[in-house]
């Protein structure tokens, strides 16, 4: 029984909404906007799609069923968002992969060069081994104009 | 007054092309004769272009509907400040807008730096007054601002609705400021790669340009922001139109570089690296003028194809591959002498902070072109809307975020773990904290979480700096600790002016997060009636209708209740602008607090006076703003002028 009432409140919470859907297509008026955001005074492409959303909602239709459905009526231009298959993978893919073997590659370089050069005990090791506090305090202060 | 406009523009094209072609022939020829001449035209485009623009507009303030520019962007009922700003809402007017700008700049950086680097000069000014040859060239011949129609209209068609709005007067220009001055650091980086006099002078002659235009282009971005947010009525403010992202993409480089070439002047390093960022800066620059102007790709601004599109990408093209085949043969010459010293330093810090930056830069490019890939290699239009772009950036700014709290308090050279724990335990326990705080207090959207949470820690850097900074200043000093901070600032304008700017920054992030729990909701309402939104409640109380001197305004009127409490009145518009009657304007009502907006769209009426709405709250947008202003007071902090930094020969860059 609870079982089935946690099912039902996960099924109310997870309602399908109009806004939802929306969100997933571009609005066919050419404003470039999604078609939850469409912000023209009157929109013909965006009333009859959010009509035809609403109806395809109210017949139980899901939201991977109403996506194939525009789709097919529109084109894939229709869609928010490239899909993430076949050949639009690349946009998807190409902007992490560059970055992370951006960060491999500087990662190696630094590596290597740091590896090449002597070892370098931690600049304040060796700089400051008895400095009272007042006197580090000062050098800090120094090295921050420095700095600048 | 428009014979004589034109007459300015050719004269200014024939004397830029001559201000070109001369310092160059000088240079090669030896007579310093012509390098001087050649400075002279630079002025001389200058005042020739001042007269053009001043001609356009009088030709505007006159209402002179002869010329066909004054008929398409204004009307005899348009106010004076956005009869002003007709001088930049079309395509003619914003291109000699943009020559207008350039030739100040250059005339500037002439003249403050021919005693300075007069090697550098004539290469530099030819680069500026290349540059201004190819603008003058497209409004002598393809877009003329001073064009005439065979007969003379009554009356204009007016400007366009959407552009009558305060951020609309002041979003272009900044943008063109910030456009055109990277223009002056690309033609120095060119002068320095032209001559192989490839030390740091280039880039301390034009750091304060990169930050002026850096500053603008952020200023523009954020005027933009604000004017798609009250303007465009749809309760965002940034939509990743591709106008929009061509304005992003010189930002992010533009933002490497500032910080890249902190590394070269400090330790000599990242030469090549800082050529590739200036040059791409530039020419994302054009790119972004190309695709506002090209109509390649469809935008919210709504740019009909035109013939400059070709000749933008003709230019883009000539000027990368002059670029990068300078680069390529200078490439031994820019061999940095020395080398990272640890995977750990500020240094290498700042190398994937460039990265995560210009790998924004790209996948921002990609995301924006991406419809043109897929209809070349597919034949397929597709679209690449908001979630692409949120789905790939939101990562990458949140990196970006945690190497903001991280670079600047990394030691040069090599971090011990002394540094690190002294630097970041603290901020670290403070941010976990807080994060754990925020996710008892029921913030459960993880993204949001880990904004706030990195937000924290940037924070806690920051003040943890000012304040080790001031008490040693107060102790040493024997101030107080107040004037030991305004001090400490006032005598590390650069470095404490930086940490204002990622300030600012990280409340950019905060506000960004709190769109992630947006409400909305729509309501039909008779009058009388109300709608609930959260511990909002709105009472509809009717709509006015009145004629002003431009328009048919519509306004509804909300009476607002928080928690039971009114605490206000909303009177959102939908207004009908004479000339655009196809076109009704929707001027949203929002009431803004410190911890969320209300944001109200009237989205239709009917005669009854029943009228429909949509109801926004949007969480934290207010600091979002207030980010903007840290953000630009930061900028000036660092950018204003230091006597002794003159007295520094090795002074540090900018923004820390």
């Amino acid at each position: 029984m609870l079982a089935v009432t946690f099912l039902v409140a996960v099924g109310v919470a997870h309602a399908l909404t109009v806004r939802e859907v929306a969100t997933e297509f571009i609005c066919q008026c050419g404003c470039g906007l999604t078609l939850a955001n469409c912000a023209h005074g009157e929109c013909g492409p965006r009333d009859q799609m959010t009509t035809a959303i609403a109806s395809m909602i109210a017949s139980g239709k899901s939201k991977p069923e109403i996506i194939a459905a525009f789709v097919a009526q529109y084109g894939e231009q229709v869609l928010a968002a490239p899909t993430k298959r076949g050949f639009n993978l690349v946009a998807w893919v190409t902007p992490f992969a560059s970055i992370a073997i951006g960060a491999a590659l500087l990662g190696l370089l630094a590596w290597s060069w740091a590896a090449h050069r002597n070892p370098l005990k931690p600049a304040e090791e060796r700089a400051i081994p008895t400095l009272s506090p007042q006197e580090r305090e000062r050098l800090e202060e120094e090295l921050r104009r420095l700095q600048d | 007054m428009n014979e004589f406009g034109n007459t300015a523009l050719l004269l200014a094209f024939a004397v830029s092309l001559y201000g070109f072609v001369a310092p160059l022939v000088g240079v090669r020829t030896g007579r310093e004769e012509l390098i001087r001449s050649g400075e002279n035209a630079v002025t001389v485009n200058f005042l020739l272009l001042t007269l053009a623009t001043a001609a356009l507009l009088y030709a505007l303030l006159t209402r002179d509907f002869r010329n066909a520019y004054v008929a398409s962007y204004t009307s005899r009922d348009l106010s004076f400040w956005y009869t002003v700003s007709a001088l930049w809402a079309g395509q003619a007017g914003s291109l000699l807008f943009w020559a207008w700008i350039l030739s100040a700049f250059a005339t500037i950086s002439v003249w403050i730096n021919r005693e300075g680097l007069p090697d550098l000069i004539p290469y530099a000014m030819s680069v500026m007054m290349a540059t201004s040859s190819f603008f003058l060239f497209l409004l002598s011949s393809v877009s003329s601002p001073f064009e005439l129609l065979p007969f003379r209209p009554a009356d204009g068609q007016g400007l366009n609705p959407l552009l009558q709005n305060p951020g609309m007067f002041f979003h272009p220009p900044t943008l063109y400021l910030g456009y055109v001055g990277f223009t002056v650091p690309y033609a120095f980086a060119m002068a320095a790669l032209f001559t192989g006099h490839l030390d740091e002078r280039w880039i301390r002659a034009t750091r304060r340009w990169t930050l002026f235009a850096w500053f603008f282009l952020t200023l523009g971005i954020l005027f933009g922001m604000q004017w798609a947010y009250v303007e465009l009525g749809w309760g965002g403010y940034w939509a990743w139109d591709p106008v929009e992202n061509a304005s992003l993409m010189p930002w992010l480089t533009g933002t490497a570089f500032l910080h890249s070439v902190m590394i070269q002047e400090k330790r000599g390093m990242l030469k090549v690296w800082n050529m590739v960022l200036i040059i791409l800066t530039f020419a994302l620059s054009i790119f972004g003028t190309f695709l506002t102007r090209s109509g390649v790709l469809s935008s919210v601004h709504s740019f009909a194809l035109s013939s400059l599109g070709p000749m933008f990408f003709a230019f883009l093209a000539v000027t990368l591959l002059v670029s990068f085949w300078l680069l390529t043969v200078r490439l031994d010459s820019l061999k940095s002498p020395h080398e990272l010293d640890s995977l750990i330093s500020r240094e290498s810090s700042f190398l994937f902070n460039n990265l995560i930056l210009v790998g924004a830069a790209f996948s921002v490019f990609l995301g924006t072109i991406f419809p043109l890939v897929s209809e070349a290699v597919r034949g397929v239009k597709i679209s690449v809307g908001p979630p692409y772009f949120n789905q790939v950036n939101v990562p990458i700014g949140l990196a970006l975020l945690l190497l903001m709290g991280l670079c600047p308090l990394l030691a040069w050279r090599k971090a011990s773990l002394e540094n690190l724990a002294k630097n970041f335990l603290g901020p670290a326990i403070f941010a976990i904290a807080g994060g754990v705080i925020l996710a008892l207090l029921g913030l459960r959207q993880p993204v949001a979480l880990l904004a706030f949470t990195l937000g924290l820690f940037v924070t806690a850097t920051i003040l943890q700096e000012f304040h080790r900074g001031a008490k040693v200043r107060a102790r040493q000093g024997k101030e107080s600790y107040p004037l030991a901070l305004v001090r400490l600032i006032l005598r590390n304008r650069r470095r404490y002016g930086g940490y204002v700017v990622h300030l600012g920054v990280v409340l950019l992030f905060i506000g960004m997060a709190g769109s992630a729990f947006s409400v909305e909701k729509e309501a039909v309402l008779k009058p009388g009636q109300a709608v609930q939104i959260k511990q909002y409640t709105l009472r509809y109380e009717g709509l006015s209708q009145y004629p002003t001197r431009s328009a048919l305004v519509n306004a509804a009127r909300l009476m607002v209740y928080n928690s039971g409490e009114p605490v206000g009145i909303l009177v959102p518009q939908k207004n009908i602008h004479r000339g655009h009657e196809g076109q009704p304007m929707t001027e949203v009502a929002i009431r803004s607090t410190w911890k969320e907006d209300l944001y109200v769209i009237l989205a239709g009426f009917s005669e009854d006076g029943t009228a429909s709405f949509k109801v926004i709250i949007n969480p934290l947008m207010m600091w979002m703003w207030i980010g903007g202003v840290l953000l630009a007071i930061g900028t000036i902090i660092a950018f204003w002028p230091d006597r002794r930094e003159q007295r520094r020969p090795g002074a540090r860059y900018v923004v820390g």
